[in-house]
């Protein structure tokens, strides 16, 4: 039972992690820098509680702010560049901060033990939650109370005038320029609103990991950040919820029977899935067609 | 910083520079990619060292083969993987759909990782060192023999792929698609043609670049595709999208900045000095080393 409630705690951090990307991309924007907000995320949060006794909620949300800055100040240079150069700069704005961390240490001595972050070892001993009785099924319901409130957020934003600005910027810039929208307040906007949720996630990851260090928030993780919306498809917030679940939970848990098949198998069905279906599992016209399914008894011309 | 030190750290970045030809050719290789399909392929790197790995592969009923063979069977697998990338990756993703490619090379990156994670049981492999008893000496410094080799070749291939480019028939309709794709069509040129053969060229480039980077180093890893795509990427940004020449010279910068920076702070800093000399090149000259008059949008 513990193993799955583990993997429900993993699905929605990683939720989290796609949503803050999903934010950047309604724009258009492809950005590999959201591990690295997730970093700052779970490096200021954990050094909060552990370091300085404070609440985490408190942690949580120096956290978020800290986070929404760093994607603030990386959104004005970054996004004077788009398409692949907007990829490699924010490709390596992620690596610098993953090899800030590498070289950054910060301790204290707590009684017996030094604590805090120590360069490549990593940030040990963030105990947060077992020390102020959080059970395995608390943390849970605090990790997915946080997403759901994080995708009605979302959510919301999509349906009002904010929402349908980003996707205009995202899908021709030009008519959206002309059309009086300032592109690049929309573009740094969305950014920080990515960072925000980024630095929430990476808050709450450490905390249920107890202990992060640099090479988890390396090239790989912020590769998958990006994976999972693009895979879940952009018409709306459940497809990346979708995405994380496929991989999270089949082709990283679900296929652990075939050994080391698994990963090759991982690479292969990314490709395939990303050849059968280009916008996402879950594209506007899928969107519409499950509308239609679900809602066919009540209202026949509506949907 | 007195005399003796400043003869290592000249002697670092002679090193650096050596070796900056590897990056040189992945450079050229993601620049080429965009320039003809105006989209990324971040699996070119994980592609040129499943290349150097195939080369030893082929090659591992012989004992000791010849350097010259080693470098072509590289290159020969480095054509293949291009094509069967370009297949698996580009052809049947709709044209509009940029994101869909990027996962798609994404998925093929960790594809081949795996591939050759399962294949060797992820032992890293000796790879065959040429002329690495050669040592040149020049007065206080000393060149290697193995990284001039390496640098002699990358530049041979780099002759050899500018002439290709500006003075064959494949060049010109090459160049023509990634100008106007439209106006090529309807002047004869098969765009498949041409995006297959540009996979196929870059693919032996990338080949001969992993090859390189195996004879630098001595030995192959799946570890390597990481940082090389990531080194490619920023070379190719430094010189400019587009720009061969251009990705070139970064990477011969690179190279030499890298050493350099390793020698004077440390392996753990080495990559947050070149993170920063590309954001210098964002914020400052976006256009690229050889970047034309700036224009304004």
């Amino acid at each position: 039972m513990d193993f799955y409630l583990g993997l429900a705690q993993v699905i929605g951090v990683h939720t989290l992690l796609g949503l803050s990307a999903y934010c950047v991309l309604l724009t258009g924007q492809v950005s590999l820098a959201q591990a690295a907000f997730f970093a700052v995320g779970a490096y200021v949060a954990a050094i909060l509680t552990v370091i300085f006794k404070w609440h985490l909620f408190a942690a949580l949300g120096v956290s978020a702010v800290v986070s929404g800055l760093t994607a603030c100040a990386v959104g004005f240079p970054a996004l004077r560049v788009k398409g692949l150069m907007l990829v490699v700069a924010t490709l390596a704005f992620g690596e610098a901060v993953r090899l800030f961390f590498f070289n950054f240490t910060y301790q204290i001595q707590a009684g017996e033990l030094k604590i805090g972050p120590h360069g490549a070892e990593g940030f040990r001993q963030i105990r947060y939650f077992p020390e102020h009785g959080w059970s395995t099924f608390d943390v849970l319901m605090f990790i997915w109370l946080m997403v759901a409130i994080v995708m009605a957020c979302l959510w919301w934003l999509d349906q009002s005038r904010a929402g349908a600005v980003m996707r205009a910027v995202g899908e021709d810039e030009v008519a959206a320029h002309s059309s009086g929208i300032n592109v690049t307040a929309v573009k740094v906007l969305a950014m920080t609103i990515g960072g925000v949720i980024a630095g929430i996630g990476g808050g709450i990851f450490a905390h249920y990991t107890t202990h992060i260090e640099h090479v988890q928030f390396g090239v790989i993780l912020a590769t998958f950040a990006i994976a999972y919306p693009i895979l879940g498809g952009l018409s709306n917030v459940f497809g990346t919820l979708l995405a994380v679940i496929f991989i999270q939970g089949f082709l990283i848990e679900g296929l652990r029977f075939l050994g080391d098949w698994r990963n090759l198998l991982f690479g292969a069905l990314i490709v395939l899935a990303m050849n059968l279906r280009p916008r996402g599992f879950l594209d506007a016209g899928g969107v519409a067609s499950l509308k239609r399914m679900l809602f066919a008894g009540k209202e026949s011309s509506g949907a | 910083m007195d005399l003796l030190d400043l003869i290592d750290a000249a002697q670092s970045v002679a090193d650096g520079l050596l070796f900056g030809s590897t990056y040189a050719l992945l450079g050229i290789g993601f620049t080429l990619i965009f320039g003809v399909m105006h989209k990324i392929n971040l699996s070119y790197a994980a592609a040129s060292i499943g290349a150097a790995y195939g080369s030893l592969l082929l090659l591992s009923g012989f004992t000791a083969a010849p350097a010259v063979i080693v470098f072509m069977a590289a290159a020969l697998c480095g054509g293949v993987i291009g094509a069967l990338v370009y297949f698996i990756g580009f052809k049947f993703i709709p044209v509009a759909n940029p994101l869909a490619t990027l996962m798609s090379t994404v998925g093929l990156l960790l594809l081949i990782d795996e591939i050759i994670v399962h294949t060797t049981e992820g032992v890293p492999l000796a790879y065959p060192a040429l002329y690495s008893d050669v040592v040149v000496r020049l007065g206080q410094f000393m060149l290697r023999g193995d990284l001039m080799f390496v640098f002699v070749l990358g530049c041979a291939c780099m002759v050899l792929f500018l002439l290709l480019l500006y003075r064959t028939r494949l060049g010109i309709a090459t160049r023509a698609v990634s100008q106007q794709p439209i106006a090529s069509q309807l002047c004869g040129i098969s765009i498949l043609q041409v995006n297959v053969l540009t996979f196929v060229v870059t693919g032996m480039l990338g080949g001969i670049a992993g090859a390189m980077s195996g004879a630098a180093i001595g030995m192959l890893s799946p570890l390597l595709a990481q940082p090389l795509t990531v080194k490619g990427l920023i070379v190719t940004v430094i010189g400019g999208l587009g720009s061969i020449p251009g990705a070139i010279i970064a990477g011969l910068i690179v190279g030499a900045l890298e050493s350099l920076f390793q020698f004077l702070r440390g392996v753990t800093e080495r990559d947050l000095y070149i993170m920063m000399l590309l954001f210098a090149f964002l914020v400052f000259r976006p256009g690229g080393i050889f970047a034309k008059a700036p224009g304004r949008d």
